[in-house]
């Protein structure tokens, strides 16, 4: 009996020492391990306009402003601004932020980022409207644009100062810092030295990134208390998901629609969910299939594929079919365009263009950057043989797939667009306009499609001050577009992330998929 | 033996020779090997005449509707009759996927078990009866081959072919190609078996006396060693087709092997990997079943071989 009595006691004791020490361990350090489908491809911030890369701008630099959820604009790096005339607006900055590598964060760096911008490939596009930026002094820069524009400041979210004295000299093989190399292997794309809330302490592409908490960050009010983060791409859907509910991670992303209920029905898990406004298509390249040239081609392909019955089934719902670029609520939607979904009408567009044998194309799709991006490849592929097209589908990790897009290296290739302004004109300057490297104009325009009738349009309606006007111009825009074929569009992709019940997600995920994980609170 | 033992008598007629053979007898007493050998003449049967059996053709796009996708099987409710089995996420007919699917596993197992057997019984001879350096250098071969894992080859060879031809090459030309890269990297297991064999008879007498009389090794390896070598052969190779299926399986699972527009078994369980536990179990659970069931009759049918034609066992 007293053997069996010490057993008892000596059992709740090590039960209660251990419960005791439990919270304690865990308010020391708060570990997030998160699942995403795919890391970052670099940690060149400017290298690649993708969402992937913005995620990772967001943990590890600060932008000048940021979107808040309701879609208005929260001071960050700039603390205030004020529009001094038609072209210029000036903006104070904050003061005494350090970046990781200790550095001081003045004004020249915000010149020195801009000026970056403007000579990155994928980014300069959306520069071009900025002529210039100046330090006036340390803590004030004055931006000026060439004509009146509307949107600097949906531009200054995209705007993460860059630590000037660490990117600048050369490094050990004798190459500038700040050189941009496209899908390379540069300074940049190693380093990275930011004032956001996380610093990268281990990389190892396709495997892992950690990140430690920033220990001198500025943002002393934000609540957030994540000290570390364990960034693992799980490629394979139904793998992200067991290891959400199994608990080896906490925080997935995206979560793929078949097994929305089961994560809804999982008491442990919560699931956010949002309706998207990434634009999901399909390009043609006309200059590496001279039957796309001819737009009864390119619309008995728009024809031929069942958006609704893509969005039906594969995304189950969790999508909204589309024949335009821009979301509802956008100002460029045009209300009166639906999907057209025809086989019989497809066929006699081939025959009348004289292709009703068909032809043979190649097409590529990333299989780890959108929802179901291989499936709806698949389908799509399948849904083209009624016409008589022979497809040859290659999918392929997005690591590799954007310097296989960036070649165009397909017949037909897949991308997905967020309008980086918020507005529709975005979606027009780097997926539909005629491609030119030197503004970086049409830079995803993988149909090399060129218009310069709807180029002229769009480039009225950017300094169009009236709103209602430019709104009908935008939607004559899409018409055009629509009328035309000039690709074949999906539909527009919902948004979905789960994490275990303790870690609040929901505060810091936005429609535009940036999650703020700087401000995360994981609850004890 | 018998028939050299009574050679003046009549010679029985082959058909004769199988009735009163051993192998008939012990097989019309084994019920395992009985049900394995109708399963496997049920399966091969349905693989040869897919083409006419299965409902519709899988591998032609344009049969396909997203609309009856991941359909249920008949016994549950929501099916579509004209589904028997189902459909996938694409709306593939399972069924008919499985049909056709079996019939690309087939194809591939047998294929590369014939070549494995030619290349490996071919060095295997060899090394065995001509042994010193071309032993040497054929077994050093076969260990260089053996530290590589089947695997490893087909992905480097299958990436390889991919690179330089382009995908549509390879999807083109997927069946050859698979059996050529399953053959190349198992046939040292044949070689293997046949050199120890031939290590055993090449002292026997017979060969003395063939070699005797002056013929050439060609013919003493082929005609008098090779025959009375065939029963491992034979044991090896149900093995090595078993695995072979699997090889082909395991590569298409990981996307390596026939590709998305012509799924067979392996491709067809990953596809339907992302659905099985958000309730379409039937698009990976149906071809895995099949798979396990053609794998293991293979397997069964090639132990009761082996029993029956080792000889310690069936002489005693």
């Amino acid at each position: 009996m007293i053997f069996r009595k010490t057993l008892l006691a000596t059992l709740i004791g090590a039960t209660a020492v251990g419960a005791a020490l439990l919270p304690v361990t865990a308010s020391a350090e708060n570990t997030l391990r998160m699942a995403y489908d795919a890391d970052p491809v670099s940690l060149d911030i400017h290298e690649q306009l993708s969402g992937g890369i913005l995620q990772l701008s967001h943990m590890t630099f600060d932008p000048l402003v940021r979107w808040t959820k309701d879609l208005d604009f929260e001071p960050r790096l700039a603390t205030s601004w004020e529009q001094v005339d038609d072209t210029t607006m000036r903006m104070t900055l904050r003061e005494g932020v350090t970046f990781h590598s200790g550095n001081k964060f003045t004004a020249e760096d915000v010149v020195f980022t801009v000026e970056r911008l403007k000579e990155s490939p994928d980014f300069k596009a959306i520069f071009a409207p900025v002529e210039s930026v100046t330090a006036i002094d340390d803590t004030t820069i004055e931006f000026t644009t060439t004509k009146p524009y509307p949107l600097l400041l949906n531009l200054a979210t995209y705007i993460f100062p860059l630590d000037s004295e660490f990117y600048s000299g050369t490094d050990e093989d004798g190459d500038p810092k700040d050189e941009i190399v496209k899908n390379g292997n540069s300074y940049a794309s190693r380093h990275l030295s930011g004032t956001g809330p996380f610093e990268v302490t281990n990389r190892q592409q396709g495997v892992r990134i950690d990140f430690e908490r920033n220990d001198d960050y500025w943002d002393q009010s934000s609540p957030g208390n994540v000290d570390n983060i364990v960034l693992t791409p799980i490629g394979e859907n139904a793998t992200r998901v067991a290891a959400l509910l199994s608990g080896d991670v906490d925080f997935i992303a995206p979560v793929p629609p078949n097994d929305l209920d089961r994560i809804r029905n999982d008491e442990d898990v919560q699931l956010v969910t949002m309706s998207g406004t990434r634009i999901i298509l399909f390009h043609m390249d006309q200059n590496r299939v001279e039957a796309f040239k001819d737009p009864r081609v390119r619309k008995a392909f728009a024809y031929a594929i069942n958006q609704e019955g893509i969005a039906d089934r594969l995304m189950k719902g969790f999508a909204t079919p589309a024949a335009q670029l821009s979301p509802a609520g956008y100002t460029g939607h045009n209300d009166e365009l639906s999907p057209r979904y025809d086989v019989e009408k497809a066929k006699e567009l081939m025959a009348e263009a004289g292709y009703e044998d068909g032809f043979s194309i190649t097409m590529m799709a990333p299989n780890n950057r959108y929802v179901n991006d291989a499936k709806i490849a698949q389908a799509v592929a399948a849904m083209l043989a009624r016409i008589n097209v022979t497809v040859d589908l290659k999918t392929l990790p997005k690591a590799q797939y954007w310097g296989e897009f960036d070649e165009r290296a397909a017949d037909m290739m897949m991308i997905g667009w967020h309008s980086d302004t918020e507005d529709s004109a975005n979606f027009y300057q780097y997926l539909t306009e005629c491609p030119d490297a030197e503004t970086g104009a049409g830079q995803y325009n993988a149909s090399n499609y060129c218009n310069p009738e709807i180029d002229a349009l769009v480039a009225e309606a950017n300094v169009e001050v009236d709103l209602e006007k430019r709104a009908e111009m935008l939607q004559a825009v899409e018409q055009a577009l629509y009328d035309d074929a000039a690709f074949v569009p999906l539909h527009w992709q919902d948004l979905a992330w789960a994490s275990a019940e303790n870690v609040n997600i929901e505060p810091i995920l936005n429609v535009m998929n940036f999650p703020y994980l700087g401000d995360l609170v994981i609850e004890e | 033996m018998r028939e050299n033992v009574m050679s003046d008598t009549i010679v029985p007629g082959r058909w004769a020779r199988f009735r009163d053979s051993y192998l008939l007898y012990s097989f019309k007493r084994d019920l395992i090997a009985q049900i394995s050998l109708v399963i496997f003449a049920l399966l091969i049967f349905a693989a040869v005449f897919a083409p006419w059996l299965a409902p519709a053709n899988p591998y032609d796009l344009a049969q396909i509707d997203i609309l009856a996708s991941e359909l249920p099987p008949f016994w549950i409710d929501g099916a579509d009759p004209a589904y028997l089995m189902g459909t996938d996420a694409q709306g593939r007919d399972l069924l008919s996927t499985i049909l056709y699917g079996a019939r690309v596993s087939l194809i591939i197992g047998f294929g590369a078990v014939l070549m494995q057997a030619v290349i490996g019984v071919s060095f295997g001879l060899m090394a065995g009866y001509l042994g010193g350096r071309v032993d040497a250098f054929l077994m050093r071969l076969a260990d260089i081959q053996l530290s590589f894992s089947t695997l490893m080859v087909a992905i480097i060879v299958g990436a390889l072919v991919k690179a330089i031809f382009g995908g549509a090459t390879f999807s083109e030309y997927a069946v050859p190609l698979l059996v050529l890269i399953i053959g190349l990297a198992e046939w040292p297991q044949y070689a293997r078996t046949v050199r120890a064999s031939v290590l055993a008879e090449r002292s026997k007498e017979y060969v003395d006396a063939a070699r005797v009389m002056g013929l050439k090794s060609r013919r003493i390896m082929f005609r008098h060693i090779l025959p009375n070598t065939l029963s491992p052969i034979f044991v090896i190779s149900t093995v090595q087709v078993a695995n072979a299926i699997i090889s082909e399986a395991a590569l298409s699972f990981l996307g390596l092997g026939m590709p998305e527009t012509h799924p067979s078994l392996g491709s067809l369980i990953k596809s339907g990997f992302d659905y099985i536990q958000s309730g379409s179990w039937w698009i990976t659970l149906i071809p895995g079943a099949v798979l396990v069931i053609l794998v293991l009759v293979i397997n069964l049918l090639g132990d009761w071989l082996r029993d029956v034609l080792n000889p310690r066992l069936y002489k005693g």
